[in-house]
């Protein structure tokens, strides 16, 4: 028999996962994600009460909370836009700015592995040769 | 305001404007020759008037005037008034006073100057000092209130050290300056506990009259009265140059020889004198007390005596006579219980006058021989100067006859009266009698070495063969008149004041014995007054003391020239030269504690500091220690958030 | 065994071994150039997901046998927490996005077995639809090849495992007090038995809204017995449950077990369901004299008021029956529920999701021409 108390734990475990991810990966979106994780967890702690008490309260407060979720990811993702435009980097640890006077940088001492990407294969191009075209600069 | 009234508050005015007015001088460098002309105007005019109010005093039938009083402060029960009182003990003093500083300043204005009789550097402060110090001298004289004439007291206190400092960039002048205050201010401690004393013992009066007239009504134990006395005296043994608090005097001669003269001779020193004259009504109630100053006063002048005996340094054999002549008075003082009050104030009141005359007279001929010595007076190294300073030497000679107590002269009329009271106060019915019958024979002694001292010092400087120091150059001539008309008139007054005011006229006693603080301390005291008749024996012995201390003094000195000292004297010498070592004694048991004391202190402040500073380490310690937490990396917060939160809720979780 | 006789672990040993367990496995397998083990941390999590899966089963009760809701509710949990250390631990973000997407489907699973059919649509529609698009989209023009630090470095990864699942070690803690009986949940409105014995009598007054159930005997005949005892039966029953009111002319006025099991309590809940036996305790008063008397005394029955009163009484018995149980129409009721108490937040929502587009537009807006 499935009561609430399994979905409150399951619930729970979720939501634990989403805050380990938030504490320690260091990509924003990634962050990010991990925090709608957390979110996931508590609308499952809603629903779970909301079908305990018989009425629908609960699943009105995850509309809501649905609603608030999209207008987060928006700001957010517009927020990490700009970092990224002024940093080149989608790395939280890249804005250290607001520390202590006389508190050194938080820089990392191990250096992450080379690895040889693999050159893109070519082919001998087929047919007549293209005119050339200036390529256009990527905008973000 | 009746007219005796305004008189003193004219001279006041007339002084403290002078003062104003000559510092206000300091300004311009063109008016720094006339610095001399407003005390000089100040005083002679005050001197004046002081004449007139003498007179107007004198021909009153009720003569004390009483002006104010004006509260000053109040507290509770406590008030401090602006009250003035004119009665003949003041008059007398301010006339005194005025006349001398007159003379005085008119000396200074020759002798305050370089080698090429331009005015010294500090000219002007010298002027300024001197007249705010005459203001405060003829204010102590008139105060009619124990803080009014505190303030005064102080007043001269300072004026005296800025006068003795007066060429401050010589070190010994600048300690000499500093011990006189200090060693003063022993004594105003004294002084200040005696008049809170008072107040509580004499009805919460402060005004002087008000305060004698309720003790007069309400008498106080004895023991109680006696410690006021006794208080009040302190202040009198710091001012006055007493024994223990005497050695300010000789190390004042820093000064300039005319502040010696004015401060160290006339005036300063005998407000102590003057406070206890004054407050004759408490004294005689009290005769404890009475012995104490009678004591002290003995004690002093043999002391001073015996000091000045071998001193090398013309100054301080007259710093040391003064001191001696200050017991003199203090002995006559200290019989006012056994004796009239009337005479034995008199008798002291009378010496103090004389005294002003023919010190005042001696500091400012050996001024002038400092002057014309180029600045030496170490009787070593000049002799034989009754050729090259004539005008000089014979006011010298007025003087120190004067001071010897040669008959007919102005001191042997002062200080017969004095033996004769300790005399009567002998025969009384006193409970020290005995005491005061030897301290009579301490004061012939005292006499006797008087007349020594004084004529070994005009030996030696005068007479013998001539020598003049090379510090002298072409100054050893005689000085300027400015500077012996002065001596000429204070030699006129040394001769002559003594026979006119008092032995057969008795113009004096008549005069200051109706002042009221002095009538009512004879009422209480209803001793019979001394009859006034001519006492042949004490003149007769004063006389041979005298003449067997300047002929003693003649055969030592006569020819002048280096001071031979028998063998078996030899010891008594040094003992006398050396001051008895009362000054290496005080160093020893009060400054070395004090200095020590001082540098426990500074090791100890230092020891706080250094605690305050680590104190004050440890908010920075602290917050150096918990500042690395701020390191702006956003998930490191968000982790130190997560850890607060799982530590909370295990605290919540967890709970028993 | 008595050697090694071990006491049992407590709750707290338990969790606090799942706790450090998954830690490690967490610690082990996220992205970092130092100690990185795949194998490790899979195991790691596995064994603290077994041990805490264990704890949950001893302590809130064991899933019954084969039943579909059961291994349904088991595939979306894992399916839930999978994907989530998928998307903590996956080093390159786009598959982690994609982990993400299937996490969302999982949890839209286990919405469905809850109930809430417009939460499930809702949520794919917005979450797998929307947000992760936009933000696969955002990484597509943000991503650099190979490695880098965003990607390959955590900060504090032991600390930051151990804090969450520290954390979630103390909520499972806390849940287990709570069930373990210091709070006991509120016991249900209307237990299963009254909910059977009104669905019956509910069935049973159907039969009373059919005309031939009022149909006249020939003159002189006697109500027919079954209807008699129908009539009665039914009336024993729904009085069994909702009990008797004093509008009814013979038998004492009493309030019934539901009113009684639900007197001591002052939530809403249970004052609406109180109101709603009260109301039911009138009304089957009224239906059944309605009904008596259309059946023993025809002359002066009303057979018309009768069917419209038993209609009305069979409606409140099933609302009553269906107390506790959502209702079928989930998005009608949403739309109720959403309109009629909670305007303001509605109007709120859209306020806010007006400002926040307004405000992307403007913060992610390019200033100037230069590309």
């Amino acid at each position: 028999m499935i009561t609430l108390w399994h979905y409150l734990a399951v619930a729970a475990a979720l939501f634990g996962i989403g805050l380990v991810g938030f504490l320690t990966r260091r990509n924003l979106i990634t962050m990010f994600l991990c925090a709608e994780l957390m979110l996931q967890g508590v609308a499952i702690n809603f629903v779970a009460f909301a079908r305990y008490h018989g009425n629908l309260h609960g699943q009105v407060f995850v509309l809501f909370l649905l609603a608030v979720a999209a207008c987060e990811a928006g700001v957010a993702l517009a927020l990490i836009l700009m970092l990224y435009r002024r940093g080149r980097s989608l790395d939280v640890s890249r804005w250290q700015d607001l520390r202590e006077l006389g508190v050194p940088a938080a820089v990392d001492l191990e250096s992450l592995p080379a690895v040889h990407a693999e050159p893109d294969p070519t082919l001998t191009p087929a047919g007549a040769r293209p005119a050339p075209v200036a390529e256009e600069p990527a905008r973000v | 305001m009746s007219d005796p009234v305004s008189l003193a508050l004219t001279i006041l005015a007339l002084l403290l404007g002078a003062a104003v007015a000559t510092a206000l001088m300091s300004g311009a460098a063109a008016l720094k020759k006339f610095a001399h002309m407003p005390i000089i105007i100040a005083c002679g005019a005050g001197a004046l008037l002081a004449v007139i109010l003498v007179t107007k005093v004198a021909a009153a039938t009720e003569p004390q005037f009483v002006y104010g009083p004006f509260t000053w402060f109040a507290a509770g029960r406590f008030t401090a008034n602006f009250s003035l009182a004119v009665d003949p003990l003041a008059a007398i003093m301010l006339a005194m006073i005025t006349f001398i500083a007159t003379f005085i300043a008119v000396f200074s204005s020759g002798y305050m100057r370089d080698e090429h009789h331009q005015p010294d550097a500090g000219y002007v402060r010298y002027f300024a000092v001197m007249s705010l110090f005459v203001f405060c001298m003829c204010g102590l004289v008139l105060a009619n209130n124990f803080l009014l004439l505190v303030g005064f007291w102080e007043g001269v206190g300072l004026c005296s050290y800025l006068l003795v400092g007066y060429y401050y960039q010589k070190p010994s002048a600048a300690a000499a300056a500093r011990k006189a205050f200090l060693v003063t201010r022993l004594g105003d401690t004294g002084f200040l506990l005696g008049i809170m004393l008072l107040w509580k013992l004499g009805g919460w009066h402060t005004d002087l009259t008000a305060l004698f007239d309720h003790i007069a009504k309400n008498p106080p134990p004895t023991e109680q009265l006696t410690a006021a006395c006794l208080l009040l005296f302190c202040g009198a043994v710091g001012k006055s140059a007493q024994f223990p608090l005497y050695v300010w005097l000789p190390d004042a001669m820093e000064g300039p020889t005319p502040v010696s003269a004015l401060i160290h001779a006339a005036t300063m020193v005998t407000a102590g004198v003057y406070l206890v004259a004054r407050c004759a009504p408490l004294f005689v109630l009290s005769p404890d007390a009475q012995a104490v100053v009678a004591w002290t006063g003995g004690i002093t002048a043999l002391l001073a005596a015996f000091i000045a005996l071998a001193q090398t340094d013309l100054k301080r054999v007259l710093a040391y006579s003064t001191v001696s002549q200050l017991g003199f008075m203090f002995l006559a003082l200290g019989t006012l219980g056994a004796v009239s009050p009337v005479f034995a104030v008199v008798a002291a009141m009378f010496h103090l006058f004389t005294h002003a005359f023919f010190k005042a007279l001696l500091f400012l001929a050996s001024g002038s021989v400092m002057h014309a010595m180029g600045g030496v007076i170490d009787m070593r190294r000049f002799g034989g100067l009754r050729s090259v300073l004539p005008t000089t030497h014979l006011t010298f000679l007025c003087g120190a006859a004067a001071l010897a107590g040669l008959p007919l002269l102005s001191g042997f009329w002062s200080k017969d009266l004095i033996l004769e009271s300790l005399q009567f106060g002998a025969h009384g019915s006193h409970p020290y009698a005995g005491s005061f019958y030897l301290l009579m024979l301490v004061a012939m002694l005292t006499a006797a070495l008087t007349a020594f001292y004084t004529f070994r010092a005009y030996f030696l400087t005068f007479w013998g063969p001539t020598v003049v120091p090379d510090e002298a150059g072409h100054h050893a001539h005689e000085s300027p008149a400015v500077m012996t008309v002065p001596l000429v008139v204070l030699a006129i007054g040394a001769l002559f004041v003594g026979v006119v005011a008092e032995p057969f006229t008795h113009w004096f006693s008549g005069f200051v014995g109706r002042t009221p603080s002095i009538v009512l301390a004879a009422k209480l005291t209803g001793a019979a007054d001394v009859a006034h008749h001519f006492n042949w024996g004490i003149a007769g012995v004063s006389t041979l003391l005298a003449v067997g201390g300047v002929a003693l003094a003649y055969m030592a000195y006569g020819a002048g020239g280096p001071e031979r000292v028998p063998v078996p004297l030899a010891g008594v010498f040094a003992l006398s030269r050396n001051k008895l070592y009362v000054d290496e004694a005080y160093h020893g048991v009060f400054v070395k504690p004090a200095e020590w004391l001082a540098v426990m202190a500074r090791v100890f402040d230092l020891f706080l500091d250094s605690l305050s500073r680590v104190i004050a380490a440890v908010p920075r310690l602290v917050g150096a220690a918990v500042r690395p937490i701020q390191n702006g990396l956003v998930q490191f917060y968000a982790l130190s958030m997560a850890l607060g939160l799982v530590v909370f809720l295990s605290f919540v979780v967890f709970r028993r | 065994m008595t050697l090694l006789a071990v006491p049992p672990p407590s709750a707290a040993g338990q969790l606090a071994l799942a706790a450090g367990l998954a830690a490690v496995g967490a610690f082990l397998l996220l992205p970092k150039p130092g100690l990185r083990s795949v194998a490790g941390g899979v195991a790691g999590l596995v064994a603290g997901l077994a041990v805490a899966a264990a704890w949950v089963v001893t302590t809130f009760g064991g899933p019954v046998a084969n039943t579909v809701e059961t291994a349904l509710f088991g595939l979306f949990a894992a399916g839930a927490l999978g994907f989530g250390v998928v998307l903590v631990t996956q080093r390159n973000p786009a598959r982690g996005a994609i982990a993400f997407a299937f996490v969302i489907l999982s949890v839209c699973g286990l919405f469905l077995l809850l109930a809430a059919p417009f939460l499930m649509a809702a949520t794919v529609i917005i979450y797998a639809g929307a947000i992760i698009v936009t933000f696969l989209f955002v990484l597509m023009l943000s991503q650099n090849d190979g490695p880098s630090d965003e990607n390959d470095r955590t900060r504090e990864p032991l600390l930051g495992s151990l804090a969450g699942f520290a954390f979630v070690g103390l909520v499972l803690f806390a849940l287990g007090q709570s069930h373990a009986g210091a709070a006991p949940l509120p016991a249900q409105a209307i237990t299963p038995a009254e909910q059977a014995t009104l669905r019956a009598a509910a069935a049973d007054l159907k039969a009373l809204e059919d005309d031939r159930f009022y149909v006249v005997p020939a003159a002189g005949g006697t109500p027919s017995p079954e209807r008699v005892a129908l009539l009665s039966r039914t009336e024993q029953a729904v009085e069994d449950v909702v009990g008797v009111s004093p509008r009814k002319n013979d038998g004492t006025p009493r309030d019934g077990p539901v009113a009684d099991r639900l007197a001591a309590r002052s939530d809403l809940h249970a004052k609406g369901v109180l109101d709603r036996v009260a109301a039911a305790r009138e009304q089957s008063a009224l239906a059944f004299r309605f009904a008596e008397t259309a059946v023993n005394d025809p002359p002066r029955g009303r057979p018309a008021e009768a069917k419209a009163e038993a209609t009305k009484l069979r409606e409140q018995l099933l609302l009553l029956a269906g107390v506790g149980e959502l209702p079928a129409r989930n998005v009608a009721n949403l739309g109720v529920l959403l309109y009629a108490h909670h305007l303001l937040a509605v109007e709120l929502a859209g306020t806010l999701l007006l400002v926040a587009t307004i405000g992307t537009v403007a913060i992610a807006h390019r200033r100037g021409t230069a590309a």
